[in-house]
């Protein structure tokens, strides 16, 4: 089991800010088209650190080979 | 942490979920609900006021938007009555009617009223479909500029 986090800002007049916590890779990018269903449309999107890193199943794969 | 989305809100609802967030905002900044209804007088609640501001903001048509014809609701603070309405042909306004206040402290009425019901629109939601995907609301404060904050945990397998 994970743990992904979410820290969701809904402004004053109903913009809303969500940080993304837990994923690894492209994994977050699903989660914010969750978020994107319920809410409306992305204004800006951020990618930090953890989004160039490998994607989580890719990183299971080699963990198996091991 | 891996991103940082900003979402613009889509406000697409039936009148009872829009009027839950217009009695859920209303009440987050000291309004209540005078009147929900269609065909009906001027409130009797009111003392006579002398300014009135028609607003014309994009988050009004999130309300307006959802009313049946001939139909309004009015909410009533301090002597200050925001009425979004449409008329019998279609037409919505949304009228901010108070005494002493000038046009530009009416509209930033208006405005806010505006902008708290769709922010208590969205949170109803993101909480409901949020609870459908089993994502467990484990914080939930508002700070000092009005901004709501949850913060969210989601286990996945």
């Amino acid at each position: 089991m994970k743990t992904r986090e979410y820290e969701i800002t809904i402004g004053p007049t109903g913009e809303v800010e969500i940080h993304v916590e837990g994923f690894q890779g492209k994994g977050c990018v699903e989660a914010i088209r969750f978020f994107e269903q319920v809410v409306g449309q992305t204004q800006e999107l951020r990618h930090t650190s953890g989004y160039y890193e490998p994607d989580e199943d890719v990183t299971l794969r080699n963990e198996q080979r091991h | 942490m891996s991103a940082v989305a900003i979402i613009a809100p889509i406000v697409v609802s039936s009148w009872p979920a829009i009027s839950a967030a217009v009695a859920s905002a209303a009440v987050s900044i000291g309004f209540s609900v005078a009147r929900e209804s269609a065909q009906e007088g001027v409130s009797q609640d009111l003392r006579p006021a002398s300014n009135t501001v028609t607003l014309d903001v994009p988050n009004c048509s999130a309300v307006t938007g959802t009313l049946g014809r001939d139909q309004r609701i009015r909410l009533i603070r301090d002597g200050v009555q925001v009425e979004f309405s449409r008329d019998a042909r279609g037409r919505d306004s949304v009228c901010v009617t108070g005494e002493g206040l000038s046009a530009e402290q009416l509209r930033a009425i208006g405005d806010e009223v505006a902008g708290r019901t769709v922010q208590h629109y969205v949170l109803a939601k993101l909480k409901s479909e949020m609870a459908g995907k089993g994502m467990d609301l484990v914080e939930e404060t508002v700070d000092e500029n009005q901004s709501i904050r949850l913060r969210v945990r989601h286990w996945q397998n």
